[in-house]
């Protein structure tokens, strides 16, 4: 398992918890694709988190809401603003993240 | 018709800077227009791919295709693929152009044209273009056949490595 990075948990009606003031909360928007998007029923989302929290920590998040997600974590790449990233990769306020499954065009 | 580059009225996306055309379009791929806007006086041939969708899949006969794509980025890869064809091969021109949403049997899903004064960089950046394609673009197909759906097996893309995640400065 990957470790688990707190983040600002948000619920579904945008309540946030009580912010840590160390860690300033941005917006993130979350895009999801293929089989992913129907897991999650929609495809994209926005996000609240702490700064600097790790794309792994997006992913956990969800699977924590999406158990089913975790399964397709090791077939999944990740991106930020449009370039692959990796899962380590910081996310600043208004980056834009997307959940990748393995490519099919052509 | 004279013109020389696809009217982008139909199209999702479209991006063209120097000798580049991409697009991802919703409606049938114009391909003579893709070949007439690669191919220029300088060049001694052009070199074209047309995917298309095959009746069977798998041992299953198809109904149909569904794609879709993340397209501000799918554009962006595709880009990224015309230009690094350039830079790999003494080509001209490249035109790139992927479908989406619903396509029947026999229809174009992707079509590339690259043109060259000369014949051997025209097929490798060719071949190069539609392999990168496959591996790198972020687009995705549904398989419709009659007794369900699969997503098709796709490529994951590279991505950089993780590195470890930095201690905040005390």
């Amino acid at each position: 398992m990957p470790p688990l990075v707190p983040l600002l948990v948000s619920g579904p009606e945008g309540y946030n918890s009580p912010v840590d003031a160390a860690s300033p909360t941005i917006q993130v928007k979350v895009l999801f694709f293929g089989r992913l998007k129907e897991i999650i029923g929609r495809g994209d989302d926005t996000v609240d988190l702490a700064q600097d929290a790790p794309i792994e920590a997006l992913f956990a998040r969800y699977s924590s809401s999406y158990p089913e997600l975790a399964n397709f974590r090791a077939s999944l790449v990740a991106s930020r603003n449009q370039e692959f990233a990796a899962w380590s990769t910081p996310l600043r306020a208004g980056d834009e993240v997307a959940f990748l499954p393995p490519v099919s065009g052509g | 018709m004279s013109t020389t580059t696809p009217k982008p009225g139909s199209t999702a996306q479209i991006s063209t800077a120097a000798a580049d055309l991409i697009l991802l379009v919703r409606e049938a791929i114009d391909s003579e227009a893709l070949v007439r806007y690669v191919r220029t006086a300088a060049d001694g041939a052009v070199v074209t791919f047309d995917g298309c969708v095959r009746n069977q899949s798998h041992g299953r006969w198809t109904l149909y295709l569904d794609y879709e794509a993340y397209e501000s980025m799918a554009v962006a890869k595709m880009r990224e693929i015309a230009v690094a064809a350039r830079a790999k091969f003494g080509i001209d021109r490249v035109a790139i152009a992927h479908r989406l949403g619903r396509l029947e049997i026999g229809e174009t899903s992707v079509f590339i044209a690259v043109s060259a004064p000369h014949r051997p960089a025209a097929f490798d950046a060719c071949r190069f273009a539609i392999d990168t394609l496959k591996g790198t673009v972020p687009i995705w197909k549904k398989e419709y056949f009659e007794d369900g759906a699969v997503w098709a097996d796709g490529e994951l893309p590279p991505a950089p490595p993780d590195t470890p995640i930095a201690k905040p400065a005390s």
